[in-house]
């Protein structure tokens, strides 16, 4: 800066020794004291300025300490109104800014040429090389400031022309005195670039012309304020504006901004920014408190107003400035995820140099393609796949709330109705979006972690986005998903990237490991809350992998990322049957020709480099690992589960080693044969338009129980098969069938597991027997106090169709043509009585308050408030309270608290590791 | 460790394809197939007649008696079966009116309950029965003048069901939209009367099968004020029937709902010992044959039919002592329940008791009253025992010590009954 300002010719003051310096205007330069500003320096600056006549320099502030013979001025006010009319203009100076000794004499060269009422300097950022801050700019409607200037734009003249500009900063601008003393000068209550913006637009509005001029040159050491951000200046561009248009633009404009305000907020909370929320706030918040002088304000513009709102809007950048950098910023984002070769930032002509580019695109837009029937016709609700719970409800149940599975229980959740809860909640609590978006976005999100799992690993190659299609789709997921099984899909997405947060980059080590830290273990949450078994896959892999002679993973972020496993645990604690009782197993087979295919892929990847051969080497052994314990050991759906996605998982990993960059090498070729025999077997799978899910509403069919149902709801339904994949959700295994108890009001995901029996549940099991024995004359009685009021038998005729061909009470009636329905009038409501029924409220219930006991039908816990007592195998609660809750204990808040101090501590190792880095 | 990696690749794919996957869950081992201990009995409150339910069990509890029609329960009580073991209820009080039909929920699985039918000039009686079979046959129906035959449908049941009927007489297979898809609503009694919907036939057979829904079948044909009332049974081809005494007509009735020819033959255990094939043929397809047993003796008798196919065999009597109809029966048994057997007052009743076997057998005939009489008999070797009825009691129990066939009647006043009774297998 020192050798710039050192060049400086005095050019202008070469010229004004002419004659014609007798006509020169006369400047009052105002010097506008700034905080933490060295006033002295300003000063010493401005006096170097070579014009004349000299100008007379005031300070404008108060307490001010000078020497003497420098005038001061309480405010800017005063110090515009006490100039005399012999001042021609007034140069409106920062003290934190430091003209070159031209700037004045450009700025009066400029403004008397142009015919103009107020010019502003080009400001350059102090203390760098010579960085632009301002060349003037335009606005939007809302007033928000556009500079067209890159971050960190270096000057190179490239602005220099003098424009009409909307508006120009206060930290150095010249205004004619007359024109200053009409409009009482800049508006005190406003930070400098708001109070710019207001002064240019009056200005404007007054008739005058507001020009930039590039050759006066300002050096801003920005001491003033935020270089236009922060809350202050956001309200000051809301005043400005209540200020400076007509009732009528403020009609339209006022909502119009609140909106973009709405918008912009929560645009920056979904990319974890929370100021911009407060900054509005704030910003409406303090205007509303300031309107009567915002009133007063435009009673004194309306003196000198001539000129209409259209003379503002000449300068107005189209639409919003803020959601257009936000709209930036998130197709940005989202850009970046495919690019971690940074294809992008190096210009999009050479984006399709980059082949993870290529493959990524192909890989996603394949599967997104394959998610069509998702997209127009929704989520199937069968098999595991079923609609999410009003988001507070599923927290509050998953925060130790009631299940409401079956006849109900303390049981913990599973722990993806909290998290599904939370996305929903995060989707403005639109559930039925939020699922679909999260189904859709499992591909994108698969087919990416893949890529970056391999990409950390060392791989370039397109294969590795398009092994994203095998994770989602592979061996094992294919299978679940094929039953249903949506969570199956989106564990299958998130598990790469789990994986991926136990590796690190060379290029990475030593920097920001809280960050490495906290990802892995937010990862390792979010997956085990979608299978809480495949918490493990993250070590397991980095084992593997490291036996194999791998580098690049850490065996504490393989272990940070276990520790996310607690978000599963007062699941898995409640309900240890999921992963030890074999008798509830999938029935699953895999095809025979996956193993020979990932045998055939990753077996030549033994004859290449370390890197494919150990990569491909961990993938077959995790994928024939998984595919033999998933299928030939009697394990727990919990672990078969787990098995099977990780199959996946590692069918993936020998894909993107196939695949990646081929050659005319002989064991590449039979590698890159079985990868693709893979990758086709996968994506066949996924072809039917709903990523592999089965099609089907079974809550539409059953809605039949919501339609009929009379003033106490529609109380449960018990659904039976001799077939297990013909019941929604977990089945009960039964004598010779399947069945469970479905809510009446339609299945959702929270009921899809089902908890460990309690007495309720015993007894229906034991009343079944007796049913489907025949001996049962009046079923309907004996499931009515179950408050089950329909039963509907599906699949081939079996043992209890038998049953209910002769009894007395269960009504067959002809509602799906698919099933044999029974009508049930024997039963009892959920809650309450037939006279007094109760309804669901949240995970309670609640109706008129009564003075006796209110009996509901779900399994007794002695939680139950107010005054819950033990009913045979049920609950009754005191009625006068109208309502009845559950009351978790400490115990049972435990595991949720400890899972959420987990999410917390992850998101604050992430924080703490990039201030550190 | 690369190697053994590959190795254990090998390994894992081997085992994969060649090791066998577990069992596949399954749901828990169905229960056995029990019957409710229920019966379902035809009642008849109209004009004169009235309708007397007789529940018979081997012990002393409680059951309950409902009357439903159209839809609705139209009446319930409780009753007792006392120390006998046997009670009698009057339909109208648990609500019966008209036509309609009532469920007895039995105390225990040993029981046995039967409609007992009177009015002035009019006796009838039939075993109530237990849950219907998917096809019931019934055959001896008449609509010529002077004669009124129907059927009546019993649906005790939740659920509406659909019924196929195919009727036959000498004239083959009528054909007529009411018999088509028979609907009878959930607890309710449909009656079909063929004497409107087919007159002027003489031997009337009706083949009932459930297309959905379970339904019980009577038949009830009145002659001149007087009438008979038997059940549709499943057809086999195994029957016994024990034959009373007496003049006028008695015959037994074999008919077929098949629609090929049966083989027949019927052997007669008369007063001259056992004469096998006493009778034998040929069953036209949906055809029947009647045996005269009147002309053969006017002493009881009784007679067993074997067939090549299923048939329905029944007996008819007609004479001065009223008119009746029994189906036989396909088993012969140790134990015999006949609930609402008993003299009526100003009337008669007997016992008729086959002996089957090649031995001679006490019988041991109790009647369940509230002072419980007990005889001991001894029946010959394929011989017919006949003994009479005494007292008010309630039902009558015959135990015997082999496997014999029994069946009642009753007569009052030119109007009879007879009733197959109802064996116990295992008690």
């Amino acid at each position: 800066m020192a050798a710039r300002m050192s060049q400086t010719t005095p050019q202008v003051a070469d010229a004004d020794t002419t004659d014609d310096t007798v006509h020169a205007p006369r400047v009052r330069i105002l010097v506008t004291a700034v905080a933490d500003a060295d006033l002295g320096a300003a000063l010493a600056v401005v006096r170097r300025q070579v014009y004349e006549p000299s100008p007379e320099v005031v300070v404008v502030g108060q307490n001010l300490d000078l020497d003497n013979g420098v005038s001061t001025a309480p405010n800017l006010e005063e110090a515009i109104r006490t100039t005399d009319s012999s001042i021609d203009y007034l140069w409106i100076l920062h003290a934190d800014g430091r003209p070159r000794p031209d700037a004045l004499a450009a700025l009066i060269s400029e403004i008397e040429r142009n015919e103009a009422s107020l010019a502003g300097s080009k400001l350059l950022k102090a203390g760098t090389m010579d960085e632009l801050e301002s060349v003037g700019g335009a606005t939007d409607v809302f007033g928000e400031p556009y500079s067209g200037l890159d971050e960190g734009e270096i000057d190179l003249q490239q602005y220099d022309v003098v424009r009409e500009v909307a508006f120009v900063q206060s930290a150095s601008m010249l205004v004619r005195r007359d024109l200053a003393q009409g409009l009482r000068g800049l508006d005190p209550l406003l930070p400098p670039v708001a109070a710019g913006l207001d002064f240019s637009q009056r200005t404007r509005l007054a008739g005058g012309k507001v020009i930039s001029v590039p050759s006066s040159e300002v050096y801003h050491q920005a001491r003033c304020g935020e270089r236009g951000r922060g809350w202050r200046e956001q309200a000051g561009r809301l005043r400005a504006m209540l200020t400076a248009y007509t009732p009528l633009t403020l009609l339209w404009v006022i909502p119009y901004d609140f909106l973009v305000s709405i918008m912009d907020s929560i645009a920056s909370l979904l990319l974890l920014r929370w100021r911009p929320l407060v900054r509005h706030a704030l910003s409406w918040a303090w205007n509303a408190y300031h309107l009567p002088s915002t009133i007063r304000q435009r009673r004194r513009l309306r003196l000198v107003r001539s000129e209409g709102d259209e003379e503002l809007f000449r300068f107005h950048a189209k639409g919003s400035i803020r959601l257009r950098a936000i709209g930036e910023e998130v197709s940005g984002r989202a850009l970046s995820i495919f690019d971690d070769d940074q294809a992008l930032a190096r210009g999009s002509r050479r984006i399709w140099g980059s082949p993870g580019i290529w493959g990524a695109m192909v890989a996603a837009l394949l599967g997104l393609f394959s998610a069509w029937s998702l997209v127009i016709t929704g989520m199937p609700n069968t098999g595991f796949s079923f609609p999410l719970e009003a988001p507070t409800v599923a927290l509050e149940r998953w925060f130790a709330g009631w299940n409401d599975s079956g006849l109900g229980t303390s049981a913990a959740v599973h722990p993806s109705v909290g998290l599904t809860g939370l996305l929903s909640l995060l989707w403005f609590g639109a559930e039925g979006a939020a699922r679909t978006l999260m189904t859709v976005g499992a591909v994108v999100v698969g087919v990416v972690g893949v890529g970056r799992l391999a990409g950390r690993i060392g791989l370039r190659g397109p294969g590795r986005y398009l092994a994203g299609l095998v994770v989602i789709a592979g061996p094992g997921t294919a299978i679940l998903v094929g039953r249903g099984s949506w969570l199956a899909l989106l564990a299958a997405a998130v598990l790469p990237w789990a994986v991926r947060s136990a590796f690190v980059h060379p290029h990475e080590f030593g920097r920001s490991r809280f960050t490495y830290a906290g990802w892995a273990l937010l990862w390792g949450t979010v997956l085990a809350a979608l299978s809480p078994l495949l918490a493990l896959a993250p070590l397991v892999t980095v084992v593997v992998w490291r036996l194999l002679g791998g580098d690049r993973s850490g065996w504490f972020l393989a272990a940070s990322s276990l520790g996310g496993g607690v978000v599963g645990l007062a699941f898995l604690l409640d309900d240890p049957a999921w992963v030890t009782d074999a008798s509830r197993r999938l029935d699953v087979t895999v095809g025979d020709l996956w193993p020979i295919a990932i045998l055939v892929a990753a077996v030549p990847l033994l004859f290449n480099d370390s890197r494919l051969r150990t990569l491909g080497l961990t993938g077959g052994l995790i994928g024939l690992g998984s595919i033999a314990a998933g299928t030939l050991l009697p394990l727990a759906p919990g672990p078969q589960e787990a098995l099977l996605i990780y199959a996946s998982f590692g069918a993936a990993l020998v894909v993107a080693a196939g695949l990646d960059n081929l050659s005319r090498n002989v064991f590449r070729l039979v590698a890159a044969v079985g990868a693709v025999a893979i990758l086709v077997m996968s994506v066949g799978s996924l072809l039917n338009g709903r990523l592999g899910l089965p099609s089907g509403d079974s809550n539409q069919r059953l809605s039949f129980a919501v339609t009929l149902a009379g003033s106490e709801g529609p109380g449960r339904i018990l659904h039976a098969a001799a077939d297990r994949d013909l019941i929604p959700g977990e089945a009960t295994a039964g004598p010779g069938f399947w069945y469970r108890v479905l809510d009446g009001t339609g299945t959702t995901h929270d009921e899809i597991w089902l908890p460990p029996a309690q007495d309720g549940d015993e007894l229906l099991q034991a009343a079944l027997v007796e049913i489907s024995s025949g001996v049962e004359l009046r079923p309907g009685a004996r499931l009515g106090s179950f408050a089950i009021d329909w039963v509907v038998l599906e699949g081939p005729e079996f043992v209890l169709d038998d049953a209910l061909l002769a009894q007395l009470d269960l009504v067959p009636t002809p509602l799906d043509p698919d099933s044999r329905v029974y009508e049930n009038g024997e039963s009892v409501p959920v809650a309450g009585t037939a006279d007094d029924p109760w309804q669901r409220s949240g995970t309670g219930y609640s109706g008129e308050r009564v003075n006796n006991e209110v009996p509901l039908a779900v399994n007794y816990d002695e939680s139950w408030e107010p005054d819950g007592i033990h009913q045979d195998w049920s609950i009754a609660v005191d009625g006068s309270a109208g309502r009845a809750w559950y009351d978790s204990t400490g115990d049972d808040l435990a595991l949720p608290i400890a899972s959420l101090v987990v999410v917390v501590g992850g998101l604050v190792m992430i924080g703490l590791g990039r201030r550190r880095a | 460790m690369r190697y053994a990696a590959v190795l254990l690749m090998f390994a894992l794919a081997l085992g994969t394809a060649f090791l066998a996957a577990p069992d596949p869950s399954s749901p828990e081992q169905a229960p056995g197939t029990e019957e409710p201990p229920v019966a379902i009995c035809p009642v008849f409150e109209v004009g004169n007649q009235s309708t007397s339910i007789s529940v018979l069990s081997s012990i002393n509890g409680v059951g309950r008696l409902s009357t439903f029609a159209a839809g609705e329960e139209t009446g319930s009580l409780e009753f007792r079966t006392g120390v006998s073991g046997a009670v009698a209820i009057a339909a109208g009080e648990a609500g019966g009116v008209g036509i309609n039909g009532a469920l007895v929920e039995m105390p225990s699985e040993t029981t046995a309950a039967a409609s007992v039918m009177s009015g002035a000039g009019s006796l009838a009686a039939e075993s109530c029965a237990d849950i219907p079979t998917g096809q019931a046959f019934i055959s001896g129906g008449s609509t010529v003048r002077g004669s009124e035959f129907q059927i009546q449908l019993i649906n005790p049941y939740a659920g509406e069901a659909n019924v196929e009927l195919t009727v036959t007489s000498e004239a083959g297979i009528e054909s007529d939209d009411r018999f088509n898809s028979v609907i009878v609503p959930a607890l309710s009694s449909r009656t079909l009367d063929l004497s409107q919907i087919i007159p002027g036939r003489e031997r009337i057979s009706a083949n009932i099968e459930m297309t959905r829904g379970s339904v019980l079948a009577f038949g009830r044909l009145a002659t001149e004020g007087e009438v008979a009332l038997w059940r549709a049974v499943a057809p086999g081809e195994d029957w016994w029937l024990p034959v009373p005494r007496g003049a006028g007509t008695k015959q037994m009735l074999i008919a077929t709902p098949e629609a090929g020819e049966i083989g027949y033959q019927v052997d007669l255990y008369g007063p001259e010992g056992l004469v096998e094939t006493h009778a034998e043929g040929v069953i036209e397809p949906h055809g029947n044959v009647v045996i005269p047993l009147a002309a053969v003796t006017t002493e009881a008798a009784g007679v067993r039919v074997i067939t090549t196919g299923p048939v329905v065999s029944a007996l008819r009597i007609d004479s001065a002592e009223g008119l009746a109809w029994t189906t036989g029966s396909q088993v012969t048994a140790p134990v015999w329940l006949m609930p609402g057997a008993r003299s009526p007052q100003g009337g008669s009743g007997s016992v008729v008791v086959l002996n089957a076997g090649i031995e001679t057998v006490t019988v041991s005939i109790r009647a369940l009253s509230d002072e419980t009489i007990v005889r001991d008999l001894e029946v010959n070797a394929e011989e017919v025992l006949v003994t009479n009825l005494r007292g008010a009691a309630n039902g009558y129990r015959i135990e015997a010590t082999g496997p014999v066939v029994a069946l009642w009647t009753s007569q009052r006043d030119g109007a009879g009954s007879a009733a197959i009774g109802i064996p116990l297998q295992d008690e």
